[in-house]
């Protein structure tokens, strides 16, 4: 009886059944105490609660012993004012946040190399050059591209680039900021 | 003696946490000498522990330290399961000790019991020393990482001078907001270690922002009593938070002045006297038929300080269909996990009730009441109806024996399984907080070490355990340490020669394939000579009254092994996944 519901609404935690259509990312920006283990609490709490992590971008904050969690989830799995409150009881977590993709700004840093041969050095370069894109490396056979830019941007270059054969991408994940007056 | 009464006199006034002078002069002592110090500042009496290689620098302090009272479980997981019935009975912090590696993994049952059922638990371990981590020394385990789903928090000292401020730390989670185990594990060379040690000033608020209860806001008691003052058929379900927050007599003025039918959770069962008019029992798997009815057709649930847990709600889409909910829970997480609140009052039991008393006005609700005790009468006929074999003692009549010889003053601690529900069913539950059982994780082997914590707690109290024969056996090894602590327990196990819960599904569930249930023990009257108590083995119903009353008689411990119908089920029963209101009941 249940089981035939499943197929057309996501179940989740304290929420109605969802259209999985529906669902969208949220990015969580926390701030962690550096203290041994605060960051598996953080992580762990997430597979716990079937919460899945799309990107997690972890770095120093602008005080010291504190760390700053970007985290992009999708809501399809848990309800995010569930997850939150969660993540809020964590006791070495300072502050949690909660933004849409239109409360924050979101950047991607990518590093791409790309196969390369004589004829087509000049191509590569010029496509990066029309994304904004950098040269950081060229060796005879390869040539490394550095691109910083909203994720869309990053995205696109790496499809244009597949026709020159990728060998490798380094993708920084999504580190976001609150708009303007958006809380943090 | 509530947790949450300590708890608010804690964070209701800031800096009230361990002050001191700055004056006093530093002293140098050793890791472990501090440790002690600042259980003692917490008021420690009791721990429970077990000794081995990376915790003896603790335990050579110790002996330094004679009002620290440490009890030798025979098993880490006892000691853990001790600590949290302490914490129960009394409302302190229950405290437990083991070392690295093994005797940390076996605290693991014990603090996930705790950590589901919110006791406040410290349990402190002892790590390799710090060179030594991270390279698979001896006895070397990665407790912070086992212990991390476990625990409200977890600590790895770093240094002996954190450790003053880190255990007075882990005291205060452990008590505040909703309670929970907290774990500290300190490496050898810390306990070693020399550091100036000045009793330390904490400033919990700035750290534990997050553990602070706050009042609800007015807007949301105004729209609870407007819910409350429209509903024709409402119900109060009271969890164990009213136990946590001490809101017994906020909970009893709440129904008393709205006439509202009051329904008590396992872990909130005597939180309100089972003897009051407007109780009418336990909800959810094996709660009584009338019960889950009432919850069928309410069209308003009051929940205080509970999670809805799946026993309690099965199919949650078909759990009180027609009714809105007022949630209220310390814990913001717990509050639309289950259902949605259309009143979510994230607040301390005491508290919200407290302000929601005055807001809202009488009102009669004598026919819904009515209404319920009808069904109820209904089921007691059918349930006389039924022919029993009269040989066997039976468990309610064991249990209704213990309650009449113990009187109103006994605590029950239950184990888990079909005597558990029995226990649970069928005892009057009026003395406030005398029922105790592993509810959340559903932890067989809890009952005997418990008790034991509850029993050394609060000496006076009669303690009674009700316990399987299978549960039993799990931690039956810490008869031992009732005999060296001398401590007096009366237990009845109800010995079926089942895992009788698991042998009860497979008759439902799984075509009477009675998988690897059937089990045997030892002649418990033999067993309890051994360890120098008192044993019994009673078989006839008749001799039932009469082996209780013998047993509060004895002095010590007494084990008294109730030969019980070998397939005798809990009724009702609602199947896992199925509607409260589609129960199974007896033929």
């Amino acid at each position: 009886m249940g089981n035939m519901q499943m197929s057309t609404t996501i179940e989740r935690a304290g929420h109605s059944n969802i259209p999985p259509d529906i669902a969208r990312n949220y990015i969580l920006i926390m701030l962690v105490n550096d203290r041994p283990g605060a960051v598996d609490r953080v992580v762990g709490l997430m597979r716990r609660r079937r919460a899945n992590m799309q990107t997690l971008v972890m770095s120093q904050s602008i005080t010291p012993a504190v760390v700053r969690l970007s985290i992009i989830v999708n809501d399809s799995e848990v309800g995010i004012h569930h997850l939150v409150e969660q993540l809020r009881k964590v006791v070495d977590i300072q502050e949690v946040i909660s933004l849409t993709a239109e409360q924050a700004i979101t950047r991607e840093l990518a590093l791409i190399k790309v196969s390369k041969d004589d004829a087509n050095f000049n191509d590569i370069i010029a496509c990066g050059l029309l994304f904004g894109a950098h040269t950081v490396d060229v060796t005879p056979e390869t040539v490394t591209l550095e691109i910083a830019g909203s994720v869309e941007n990053v995205e696109k270059l790496i499809e244009r680039l597949q026709a020159y054969g990728i060998r490798e991408i380094a993708r920084s994940g999504h580190v976001s900021i609150a708009r303007g007056n958006e809380q943090n | 003696m509530a947790i949450a009464a300590k708890m608010i006199q804690q964070t209701g006034t800031a800096g009230a946490y361990p002050t001191t002078s700055p004056d006093i002069p530093a002293r140098e002592l050793t890791g472990s000498q501090i440790i002690c110090e600042a259980l003692e500042r917490e008021g420690v009496e009791l721990l429970y522990g077990y000794p081995g290689g990376a915790i003896m620098p603790f335990y050579d302090a110790l002996t330094g330290y004679p009002s620290l009272h440490h009890v030798l479980v025979r098993h880490e997981q006892a000691a853990a399961h001790a600590a949290d019935g302490y914490a129960r009975a009394t409302g302190k912090v229950g405290v437990c000790v083991a070392t690295s590696g093994p005797g940390a993994t076996n605290l693991v049952t014990g603090l996930a019991t705790a950590f589901m059922d919110s006791v406040p638990v410290v349990a402190i371990t002892g790590q390799v020393a710090n060179p030594f981590i991270g390279r698979d020394a001896f006895q070397e385990t990665d407790v912070l990482g086992v212990t991390q789903p476990i625990t409200k928090h977890n600590f790895l000292v770093r240094n002996a001078d954190e450790i003053a401020e880190i255990i007075h730390k882990a005291f205060y989670i452990a008590r505040s907001g909703r309670p929970g185990p907290v774990l500290i594990d300190i490496p050898k060379d810390v306990q070693f270690a020399k550091a100036q040690y000045r009793p330390v000033v904490m400033n919990s608020e700035e750290y534990l922002r997050s553990q602070q209860p706050t009042p609800p806001p007015t807007y949301l008691i105004a729209q609870a009593a407007h819910l409350i003052a429209q509903a024709q058929r409402p119900l109060i379900m009271a969890g164990h938070g009213i136990i946590l927050s001490g809101a017994y007599n906020e909970l009893r003025t709440l129904a008393e002045k709205t006439n509202i039918p009051v329904i008590t959770t396992l872990l909130g069962l005597s939180a309100f006297p089972d003897t009051h008019p407007l109780h009418i029992g336990m909800p959810g798997m094996h709660g009584p038929a009338h019960v889950n009815r009432a919850i069928g057709a309410a069209d308003l649930i009051i929940g205080i300080g509970l999670r809805f847990d799946d026993r309690v709600t099965g199919n949650v889409s078909q759990f009180a269909p027609h009714a809105k909910f007022i949630h209220i829970d310390i814990d913001a997480a717990e509050v639309n996990k289950v259902k949605v609140a259309a009143v979510p009052i994230v607040s301390d039991a005491k508290v919200a009730l407290t302000a929601l008393n005055k807001a809202v006005e009488p009102t009669d609700k004598s026919a819904w009441l009515a209404e319920i005790r009808s069904w109820e009468a209904k089921d007691r006929e059918r349930q006389s109806s039924i022919r029993r074999n009269d040989n066997y003692p039976d468990p309610v009549s064991i249990l209704e024996a213990i309650r009449e010889a113990a009187g109103d003053e006994a605590i029950i601690v239950s184990d888990v399984g079909q005597h558990q529900m029995w226990t649970a069913r069928f005892y009057k539950w009026t003395k406030r907080n005398s029922h105790i059982t592993s509810g959340g994780l559903g932890t067989m082997g809890f009952a005997l070490p418990a008790a034991m914590g509850v029993k050394m707690g609060l000496p006076d109290t009669p303690v009674w355990v009700v316990a399987g024969d299978g549960g039993f056996q799990m931690n039956i090894q810490e008869l031992a340490t009732l005999q060296q602590e001398g401590v007096t327990l009366k237990i009845a196990i109800m010995n079926n020669g089942y895992l009788g819960m698991v042998r009860q599904w497979q008759q439902f569930f799984h075509n009477h394939n009675y998988s690897e249930t059937p089990i045997t023990g030892p002649d418990y009257v033999k067993l309890a000579d051994a360890y120098g108590l008192t044993g019994m083995r009673i078989t006839s119903r008749a001799d039932v009254p009469a082996a209780i009353q013998k047993a509060i008689e004895t002095e010590g411990t007494v084990i008294i092994d109730f030969v019980i119908e070998p397939e005798i089920n809990v009724y009702p029963m609602v199947a896992p996944g199925a509607a409260i209101t589609n129960m199974i009941e007896e033929a």
